[in-house]
Formats: structure tokens, C-alpha cells, sequence
């Protein structure tokens, strides 16, 4: 590494990690370059230095540059190639097509389309004006909201078909000039390849395209067909039959063999084969435009099932999972309770009975010992209810059943070992299951805060706002806390899912460890309390 | 001493008229339904009643509330109020009006007679009665603030006996001292919690309240 201490070093470093960052900038020049046949001024020479120091001064703002002057220099050779076809043919300066031979002036129109194409990418890429509307409507056009990515196979024949139709480059530009069929292959290939992607990444728009399209066209392969039909009589050669046929696809295409035949322009196919190609051309695309519409016009309704079809599948999945967990943990507590009360309160029960069973036999013969099996029967039916009484807690607490959650939270923060200040915001009281399991889950929280966090004071909050019941439980402990690590807040979590609750915790080191809950849930009303 | 029961279970309710009359105190009314209890309380005045937190018609804290209602239509009605649990929530509750006479005990404190009469006796005098376990439960919060963190460890001793209802001689014993020596850290608490002297009755309600609501 070289010295890192030398400031030329690093504003050096500095200034080749912006250019790399605005590397369209770069391009500027290029452009400029590009315009040096156009005047024979010294202009352009000017123009080549002026862009080399923008770029070289100002990366970011030459990089938001770059996209629109690759538009006019595409924009640019439209004109250029139209103004050739339609007047002379003269060498050009144009990109990589310079002062040459005539049969180089094709290229500037492949050259012009992929101008505009590289303008839109950079527009999209350099965040220039506009930039954002281009994404937006790319991402809006691709189905981020919820549209299917799969290209719809049906789509792409048509779309690509009159791709090729609308910007068939014989068109626009007279075929005069397409002695070699490179350029005019090139330029159908970049057409076909728009055709292609616009089915892919905008297969919505591509589908309006294809039907209207489709529909329009048909109607034109009927109209030339009626016009055949009733104008029969009028001269073959006259302008507006000309107009009519030349243009229309596969009519076209033969019109093109005739001519490229004949070696002529405006020479049309004879009328009958001209009207009988547009009439089976028009029927055909008639027959796929019907075909294709009704696809259209449940294409909304046909996303938003797939996207509601995929939303009941993940609830469906969740739920599934929910349940399991539900059923696993009312089984596991099940259990718990039936471990608890056979160790517990029912072998103690069976001590009493046994003490008691005892103290009868010994009633006559030794009374001291008789009444000493007694207290202890009595001291173990104490034990036995002491045992109950916990059960009962870790059941369905008391407190919760006599006045609900909010008193149930108060009354768990008085039991608290730590210092606990309770904040309560409930105009009702939830369900009795979302009540006990967020009860459960502040206990948790709570026991957690005293045992693990080394926490002195906690504040918990209950609210409910929006559908939401919401609980937050903060300590002022030493934080770092692993919510995987433990096991008893991965059961609370169980329990909270059954209802669609979530828990998070955050715990920095240093603290403090905030533990939140939130269950989607409606309150009844108010529960009455005696205080 | 004519007493008021309020339990809705049948075997404990004659339980504890057994358990009370063999004590010598006489019942005036035994009831299983909250609102029969309200009337009895309001309308009998007894000078002492046991009443069950969980009764009859929602089966939720009725018996509670009914008690606090009957304290305040008859101001300083001794209550005791029985629970199988105790929660840390209904004493602060019953003792907020500081008129004393109440007592809240698990109800399984009702095996050992003598002591389960003494504390019956004690309320009805107008003393407060904290079970055992909610002073245990006090005992186990940290206090960091408050007017309790200036008390002295011994004084909170003295102030747990006290909020268990236990009288100056009874702590004295318990904390193997004299009954001069637990008089004096009974001042200390009551100069420390800010207590201004009156009846000594009164300053222990105030005392315990004070350490409840810590």
C-alpha cells in the first residue's frame, strides 16, 4: 500500500473512484467525436475538447449528460438515413460509417436505433432526469406488483410479427438503398430483438400491442380485400392501390420479390394475389387478435387470483405451521400439568391419606403419635394446595380471569423482583387466549430481565392501536441478549404465532434490551374493576 | 363478636362457622352470593366479616369488590378477605382508604385455627393483616428509590412482622429483642416513611400501605 498519509495520493484515489463511479462521462467525448463530419467547421473540434473537459472536470454531471446526447445522435441519424432515402445518396459521416463508398449509408439507421437504445439503458442507469420515470414505469410494465414473470408463449409470435410490421425498416425508409442485405438483416434483428424483450420484460404492454395490433391489421388485410373486390376496375399501377399493398406483410414481401425482380419501384403484385395474400393474411390475424383477447381483458383479473392464490397459499402454509405449533404446545403443557400434578398435590394427597390411615391405627394405642401424623397430614395437604396454586398460575393466572390483562400485567409487575413501572393504554380487553398468551409472553420478558439482564428497573407498555395489541417490555440491564439461545422466549413466540403475534427483541450490548409484542387483535369492552 | 361469612363453597363456609363459633364469636349471617354479602355487610354491621375474593354471580373478584364497597357505604368495616391465591394488586386496593381493619389471607391459613382467630380478632380491632406470602413477596423486590431504600434491613424486618399484623410484643419475640427495642425501630420507620405522629393504629396501616404501594 502506498502512503496513506499522502493527501495527493489519496484525492488521486479519490478522483479515479468517482470517474469509475460515473464511468458514463466517459462517453461524452466519444459522442462528440461522433459529430465531427457534421459541420466542416472548426466547431466540432471544439466541441470534442469541451465534452473531454467537462467529463474529465465534472464526472457526474457529464455521466446525467451522456444519455441525451446519445438521443440526438440517434435522433440525428434518423433524420440523416430519412434525408438520404428520400433525396440523394451521399457518403456520410456517421459513428463507424464515414466518407466512403455510398453502399456504407445503410448502416446509419442500425447505427441510429442503437443510439436511442444505449440513451434509454444510460437514462435508466445514471439516474439523469427522467431516469426515475423510465425505471418506474420499467418495474410497473415488468409486474413488481405482483404480475407473473413468465412470458405468456402465445404472445410472442404476434408481437414480434407486427414488431416487424409497425418498424419494418422498407417502411419508413424506402428500400432503394438495401443493395446489400446486411444492414437491413441488422436492423430487422434489433427489431426483432426489441419485439422479444418488450414480451419479456413488459409482456403487458406487449400484449395491448399485440391485440389492437393484431385487430388494426386484420382490418387493413379486409380492406384489401374489399378494395380488390369492388375496385376491380381501376389501373393497376395507380398510386393509391400502390399505397395499399405495398405495406401489408406477406403482400409485401412478394411485392418485394417482384420488384427486387424487376429491378423497379412502386411496381405493385397484380391485384387479384395481392387481394387474396391481404385477405388470408387479414383473416389469420384476425383469427389470433380473437384468440389473444380474451386473454387481454382478464389479464388484471387473471394476476390479482394468481397474486390472492399465492397469498392463501403462504396463509394456508403459515397456518399449518401455527397449528402444529399450537397443538404441539398445548400438548407439551398438557403434559407439564399431568407430570406436576402426579408429582405434586396428587402423591401428596396420597402422603395424607396414608398419615391419616396411619394415625387412625394408632388413635388407641398411642394417641401423641397418632396426633403427630396428623399435623404432618395437615402440613402435607398445605403443600399439596401450595402445589395446585402454582399450576393454577401457570394455567390461566387468577388476576387475569378476575380482571384482565392490564391489572394481570399491574399485578405482574408488582410481583416483580425489579423495580416496574407499568404504562397501560387499553379501552377494552382482548380475547382471553391473545390475553393470556401476551400475559405469558410479559412474564417471560420480565423473569428474563431479573435473571439474565442484571437489570434494576423495567418499564413495561401495554397498548393497542390500529388492530394491534401491543406490549414492550424494557430493562435498563447490560443488553446482549440472544433471544435463539434461551428456550422460553421461542415457546412465547410459538404460543404468540397461533394468533398471528410476533415477538422482537433488541438487545445491544450495553443495553438495554427491549423485548416487544405484537398481536393483531380486536378488544371488547371495558371490563369492570372495583378500583 | 358477631361475624359476616361470605364463601361459596358449602364445606368451607360451614367449615369456617364451625372453625369461628368454637372461637367463641357468633355468626350473624354466613352467604355464598356477592350481592347477599353486600346486604349482609351494609346491613348488619358486623364487627368483623370473612369474605372470599372468587364468589358467585361472575365468579371473578365479586367478593373483593363487594368488600371495598361495603368499606365504603360503612367506613372501617373490618373485613379479612380470603383467596386460595394472593395477589399483590387486591392488597393495596382494600387498604387504600387507610381506615385499617383489613386483613387479606390465603385461604389454607385457616388450618391453624388459633392463628387464623388471632388474625380475626386482630382485624376486627382494627389492625392490618398481610398474609405472610405477600409480605415475603415484598420483601423480594429490590428497592432501589423510594422512602423503603432508607430503611434499615432490621427495620424492614420489623415493617414485614408489622404488615403481617403481628403486635410490638409478638415482633419482639419473633425477633428475640425487647418490645422497647422494636417501639423504637417502629418511630425509626414512621419518622423515615414520614409519618407525623398520631394514633399508632393508624401510622402501622399508614406504614404498611406506604410499603405496599413501594
Amino acid at each position: 500500500m502506498t502512503t496513506s498519509g499522502d493527501p495527493s495520493a489519496i484525492m488521486v484515489r479519490g478522483y479515479l473512484k468517482r470517474l469509475r463511479a460515473n464511468w458514463p462521462a466517459l462517453l461524452l467525448p466519444l459522442v462528440a467525436a461522433g459529430t465531427l463530419g457534421l459541420f466542416d467547421a472548426q466547431l466540432p473540434r471544439l466541441g470534442v475538447i469541451l465534452a473531454v473537459l467537462l467529463a474529465a472536470l465534472a464526472p457526474r454531471e457529464s455521466a446525467k449528460l451522456a444519455p441525451f446526447a446519445f438521443f440526438g445522435y440517434g435522433a440525428y441519424g434518423f433524420f440523416l438515413a430519412h434525408s438520404i432515402a428520400v433525396r440523394e445518396s451521399r457518403p456520410v459521416d456517421y459513428g463507424l460509417v464515414h466518407v466512403g463508398p455510398a453502399d456504407n449509408v445503410p448502416w446509419v439507421l442500425p447505427q441510429a436505433f442503437a443510439c436511442l437504445a444505449v440513451g434509454v439503458w444510460l437514462l435508466a442507469v445514471t439516474g439523469a432526469p427522467g431516469g426515475g420515470a423510465v425505471r418506474r414505469a420499467m418495474a410497473q410494465l415488468r409486474g413488481t406488483d405482483g404480475q407473473p414473470r413468465t412470458v405468456p408463449p402465445l404472445l410472442l409470435l404476434p408481437v414480434i410479427l407486427l414488431w416487424e410490421e409497425a418498424f419494418s425498416s422498407a417502411l419508413w425508409f424506402t428500400g432503394t438503398y438495401w443493395q446489400s442485405p446486411l444492414p437491413a438483416l441488422t436492423v430487422s434483428a434489433l427489431i426483432f430483438a426489441a419485439g422479444v424483450a418488450a414480451v419479456v420484460w413488459v409482456p403487458r404492454a406487449a400484449a395491448v400491442v399485440a391485440v389492437s395490433g393484431l385487430l388494426l391489421f386484420a382490418l387493413g388485410g379486409g380492406s384489401l380485400c374489399v378494395h380488390w373486390l369492388w375496385a376491380a376496375g381501376l389501373p393497376l399501377n395507380s398510386l393509391h392501390w400502390r399505397v395499399g399493398t405495398m405495406f401489408y406483410g406477406a403482400v409485401q414481401l412478394a411485392g418485394g420479390l417482384e420488384l427486387r425482380l424487376r429491378g423497379g419501384i412502386g411496381v405493385p403484385l397484380p391485384g387479384g394475389i395481392s387481394g387474396v395474400l391481404g385477405a388470408a393474411q387479414g383473416a389469420l390475424l384476425l383469427g389470433f387478435g380473437c384468440a389473444l383477447l380474451p386473454r387481454l381483458l382478464t389479464w388484471d383479473a387473471d394476476h390479482q387470483l394468481a397474486r390472492h392464490a399465492r397469498a392463501l397459499a403462504q396463509r394456508v402454509e403459515g397456518l399449518t405451521r401455527s397449528r402444529t405449533d399450537a397443538t404441539e404446545v398445548a400438548v407439551a403443557e398438557l403434559r407439564r400439568i399431568e407430570r406436576d400434578l402426579h408429582d405434586g398435590a396428587q402423591a401428596r394427597l396420597v402422603a395424607v391419606g396414608m398419615s391419616l390411615r396411619a394415625a387412625e391405627q394408632l388413635m388407641i394405642a398411642n394417641p401423641d403419635a397418632a396426633l403427630a401424623l396428623v399435623a404432618e397430614a395437615r402440613e402435607t395437604s398445605s403443600r399439596a394446595i401450595d402445589d395446585l396454586r402454582d399450576l393454577v398460575r401457570g394455567i390461566y393466572p387468577p388476576v387475569l380471569a378476575d380482571r384482565g390483562l392490564a391489572d394481570a400485567v399491574r399485578a405482574l409487575a408488582l410481583d416483580a423482583v425489579l423495580e416496574a413501572d407499568v404504562g397501560v393504554d387499553l379501552r377494552g380487553e382482548p380475547p382471553m387466549p391473545v390475553a393470556a398468551a401476551v400475559y405469558f409472553a410479559v412474564a417471560e420478558a420480565l423473569t428474563n430481565a431479573a435473571r439474565h439482564a442484571g437489570a434494576c428497573a423495567v418499564q413495561v407498555s401495554l397498548e393497542h392501536a390500529d388492530g394491534l395489541l401491543r406490549a414492550t417490555v424494557t430493562d435498563d440491564g447490560h443488553g446482549g441478549a440472544d433471544p435463539a439461545r434461551g428456550t422460553g422466549l421461542a415457546g412465547v413466540e410459538r404460543r404468540l404465532a397461533t394468533f398471528d403475534g410476533i415477538l422482537a427483541v433488541s438487545s445491544p450490548v450495553g443495553g438495554p434490551t427491549i423485548v416487544a409484542i405484537e398481536v393483531p387483535c380486536a378488544l371488547s369492552s371495558v371490563k369492570t374493576s372495583s378500583s | 363478636m358477631r361475624v359476616v361469612i361470605g364463601e361459596d363453597l358449602f364445606l368451607l363456609r360451614d367449615g369456617l362457622v364451625r372453625l369461628l363459633s368454637a372461637h367463641g364469636f357468633e355468626i350473624a349471617a354466613a352467604v355464598g352470593t356477592a350481592p347477599e354479602l353486600l346486604t349482609a355487610l351494609t346491613e348488619l354491621k358486623p364487627d368483623v366479616s370473612i369474605v372470599d375474593v372468587r364468589m358467585p354471580p361472575s365468579h371473578t373478584d365479586d367478593g373483593l369488590r363487594v368488600a371495598i364497597e361495603a368499606r365504603r357505604v360503612v367506613p372501617g368495616l373490618p373485613v379479612l378477605v380470603l383467596s386460595q391465591y394472593v395477589e399483590q394488586l387486591y392488597a393495596p386496593e382494600l387498604l387504600a382508604d387507610q381506615a385499617g381493619g383489613v386483613g387479606y389471607l390465603l385461604k389454607d391459613r385457616v388450618f391453624s385455627d388459633a392463628a387464623f382467630a388471632e388474625a380475626v380478632r386482630a382485624v376486627a380491632a382494627g389492625g392490618t393483616v398481610l398474609d405472610p406470602e405477600v409480605v415475603a413477596r415484598l420483601m423480594a423486590r429490590r428497592t432501589r428509590s423510594g422512602p423503603l431504600a432508607a430503611l434499615t434491613p432490621r427495620e424492614r424486618e420489623v415493617l414485614a412482622l408489622m404488615a403481617e399484623g403481628r403486635s410490638n410484643a409478638a415482633i419482639a419475640a419473633r425477633l428475640f429483642v425487647t418490645e422497647k427495642a422494636v417501639s423504637r425501630h417502629a418511630a425509626g420507620i414512621f419518622t423515615r416513611l414520614g409519618l407525623v405522629p398520631s394514633d399508632d393504629d393508624n401510622r402501622r396501616v399508614l406504614a404498611v400501605l406506604a410499603y405496599l404501594n413501594s
